[in-house]
C-alpha cells in the first residue's frame, strides 16, 4: 500500500500504525486490572479516572472474604479438570480412528461431532436439566461436568482427529509389523509421539469449562456454582459492586491469560489449525 | 482383533456418551415440544401437538428476539471481519516484526465472555461509563451523557455487540494473518512487477486466495454470535424492557422465568432446526464451490 515511499519508511509508518491499533485493543484490559487496584472508595468517582491514584488490595481481600467465591473457584477447578480428563479419554480413541482408520461409520461419526457444534446450548441445556434432576445430579459437579463434556468431546474430536491427521500411516504399519497389536500401535507408539497435540487438546477443553456460563446458570443453583456464576451474581446480589467485581474477574481470567502467553506459539497454531481445517 | 471390530470399540465410548448426552437430549427436546409441561412437575404433561409451535410462530416477542439475533449477529461480524482482516494486512505488512502485535492480540482468545461482558458494562455504563468521557475528551459528544449505551433501546443491541467484536476481533485477524502467510509470495511479487497497484493486488490475488479460510471463520464466528447468550446476559439481561433479549435468552427466560418447559422446547427446536439448516447451507456453498 505504500509502494511509492521508501520501503522502510513504509513499514516504519506500518508498525507505527499496528501498535498504536494493538494497544488501543489492549487498553480495556488494562482498565479492569487498573480498576481492580483502586481504593474501593475510588472506584465510582466521577468523572472516572484510567490510573488509580494509589494502589490498593482492598478490592481482592473483598473478594477472598466473599461468601461463596473461594468455594466457586475450587468448582471451577474442579469441573475443568475432570471435563478435560473425562473427554480426553473419550475423543482421544475415536479421533484417532477417525484419522487413520477411515471408514464409512467414522466419517458419519465426525459429521456427527461437526453437526453438534451447531446446537445452541439452550437447546441442550433445557433437556440435560431435566435428565439431571432425574438423576438426582443437579447442583453437583458432576453433573456440570457430564454436561460441559458433552460439548468438550466433539470438539476434542475435531481437533484430535487434524493432529492424528499429521502422522504418518506407515507409522502404525510400522508397528504393526513389529508385532504390535492395534492398540498397543495406538497406546505404544502414535499417542507418544504427539505431546504437543494432546496437550493442545486438553487446554482448549480446560479452557471451554472454565469459562463455561449458561450449563452452569442453568444446572447449579448452590453447592456447584462456578466462578463465573458468582462473579455474575455481584451484578445483582450486591448491588452494583464494580471494584471487587473487577478484581474477581482480573483473578478468574489471570490464570488462562498467563498460560496463553507460555504456550502462546502452540495455543495460536492450534487455534488456526483448528478453525482452517474447521 | 480384526480392523472392523478395533474401529468399533474405540469409538464406542464417544457414541455411548454422545448417545447418552446429546443423541437423547434432543430426542427428549422435541419431544417435550409436543406437550404443555411445567417445570415444577414435568409429570404433569398435556398433549397439545403442533400448539407449541404455533404459538411460538405467531409469538411476537420471540420473532423479535429471532429477528433481533440475526442484527447482533450481522453487526457483529460484519467489524470482526473488517477490524480481523485489516490487522491481519497489518501484521502481514510487518511480517517477522508482527510478533508482539500478535502476541497482544492473541490475548483476548482466552477472556472469559463473562469478563468481557463485565468489562464493557463497565465501560459503557451511564454517569461513570469511561469510554463517553473519553469521547467527550475528545470533542465527539457534547458530554459524557450523551449517548446511553446499555439503555437506550433503539441502539442497545448494537452496544452489545461491541463485547463480541472486541473479544474475537483477534480470533479473526490471527486466522486471516496464518490465512495470509499461506500465499505464495511469487504470485504477488508477480503482480507487483506487472505494475499492478496494491488495492488491485488485494482485490484480485489476495481476497481470492483467502476466501477458503474467510468461509470458515465467517461459518465458525457466525454459528457463535447466533448462540450467544452470557456476553449480553451480562450486560443488560436482556433489558431495557427486552430490548437485547436474543433467542437464547428468550428460551432461557421462558423456561426458568415462566417455567414452561413445553414453549421453551419447541422454541429450542426450531433454533435448533434452523442453525443445522443454516451449517447445511453454508457448507453446501462452500464444498460446491471448492470443487467447481
Amino acid at each position: 500500500m505504500v509502494d511509492r515511499a521508501p520501503r522502510d519508511d513504509g513499514k516504519l509508518i506500518i508498525n507505527a500504525v499496528a501498535s498504536v491499533l494493538v494497544l488501543s485493543y489492549a487498553l480495556p484490559y488494562v482498565y479492569l486490572v487498573s480498576t481492580a487496584l483502586k481504593p474501593a472508595a475510588d472506584v465510582q468517582q466521577i468523572p472516572p479516572s484510567f490510573f488509580p491514584a494509589q494502589l490498593s488490595l482492598e478490592n481482592f481481600g473483598t473478594v477472598i472474604a466473599t461468601a461463596g467465591l473461594p468455594q466457586a473457584f475450587l468448582n471451577s477447578v474442579t469441573v475443568a479438570v475432570l471435563t478435560t480428563l473425562l473427554s480426553l479419554l473419550i475423543a482421544v480413541p475415536a479421533a484417532y480412528v477417525s484419522a487413520l482408520y477411515r471408514r464409512r461409520i467414522t466419517v458419519l461419526f465426525m459429521l456427527f461431532a461437526l453437526v453438534t457444534r451447531m446446537v445452541p446450548a439452550v437447546s441442550l441445556g433445557v433437556p440435560l436439566f431435566q435428565i439431571m434432576k432425574a438423576l438426582g445430579l443437579l447442583d453437583t459437579t458432576i453433573g456440570l461436568v457430564l454436561a460441559h463434556t458433552s460439548t468438550a468431546v466433539p470438539l476434542a474430536m475435531l481437533l484430535m482427529a487434524a493432529f492424528f491427521d499429521g502422522v504418518p500411516k506407515e507409522l502404525e504399519e510400522a508397528a504393526r509389523i513389529d508385532g504390535c497389536s492395534r492398540f498397543g500401535a495406538f497406546w505404544h507408539i502414535v499417542l507418544p509421539v504427539m505431546p504437543s497435540g494432546l496437550a493442545i487438546t486438553a487446554l482448549f477443553s480446560f479452557i471451554a469449562s472454565w469459562n463455561e456460563f449458561l450449563y452452569a446458570l442453568l444446572l447449579t443453583s448452590q453447592h456447584g456454582k462456578t466462578a463465573p456464576i458468582v462473579i455474575a451474581e455481584f451484578n445483582s446480589v450486591y448491588g452494583l459492586a464494580w471494584g471487587p467485581m473487577a478484581a474477581a474477574a482480573v483473578l478468574f481470567s489471570l490464570p488462562v491469560i498467563l498460560v496463553t502467553l507460555i504456550l502462546q506459539k502452540q495455543i495460536v497454531g492450534g487455534l488456526t489449525f483448528g478453525a482452517v481445517k474447521g | 482383533m480384526t480392523e472392523r471390530r478395533f474401529v468399533l470399540l474405540m469409538l464406542l465410548p464417544a457414541m455411548l456418551f454422545l448417545g447418552f448426552l446429546v443423541v437423547y437430549p434432543v430426542v427428549l427436546l422435541v419431544y417435550n415440544s409436543f406437550f404443555d409441561v411445567k417445570l415444577i412437575d414435568p409429570s404433569s404433561r398435556v398433549w397439545v401437538g403442533l400448539g407449541n409451535y404455533v404459538e411460538a410462530l405467531t409469538s411476537k416477542r420471540i420473532l423479535e428476539s429471532a429477528l433481533r439475533t440475526l442484527k447482533y449477529s450481522t453487526f457483529a461480524l460484519f467489524f470482526e471481519l473488517v477490524f480481523g482482516l485489516g490487522a491481519a494486512l497489518l501484521f502481514a505488512a510487518i511480517a517477522k516484526r508482527s510478533h508482539w502485535h500478535r502476541t497482544i492480540f492473541a490475548l483476548p482468545l482466552m477472556i472469559s465472555p463473562i469478563v468481557a461482558g463485565l468489562l464493557w458494562r463497565f465501560l459503557l455504563v451511564g454517569n461513570i461509563g469511561i469510554l463517553n468521557y473519553g469521547l467527550a475528551g475528545l470533542g465527539i459528544i457534547a458530554d459524557p451523557g450523551a449517548i446511553k449505551w446499555l439503555s437506550d433501546a433503539d441502539i442497545v443491541i448494537y452496544s452489545v455487540a461491541v463485547a463480541d467484536i472486541w473479544l474475537t476481533t483477534s480470533f479473526v485477524a490471527l486466522v486471516s494473518y496464518a490465512g495470509l502467510t499461506n500465499i505464495p509470495q511469487e504470485v504477488l511479487e508477480a503482480a507487483r512487477i506487472d505494475g499492478t497497484n496494491a488495492i488491485t493486488r488485494f482485490w484480485y490475488i489476495t481476497l481470492p486466495m483467502l476466501r477458503p479460510v474467510l468461509a470458515v471463520v465467517v461459518l465458525v464466528r457466525g454459528i457463535d454470535a447466533l448462540k450467544t447468550f452470557d456476553l449480553i446476559w451480562i450486560q443488560t439481561q436482556g433489558g431495557p424492557r427486552q430490548a437485547s433479549e436474543v433467542l437464547s435468552m428468550n428460551i432461557y427466560q421462558r423456561m426458568v422465568r415462566y417455567g414452561d418447559l413445553g414453549q421453551a422446547s419447541a422454541t429450542a427446536t426450531l433454533f435448533l432446526l434452523f442453525m443445522i439448516a443454516l451449517a447445511g447451507l453454508a457448507y453446501w456453498k462452500i464444498w460446491r464451490t471448492d470443487n467447481g
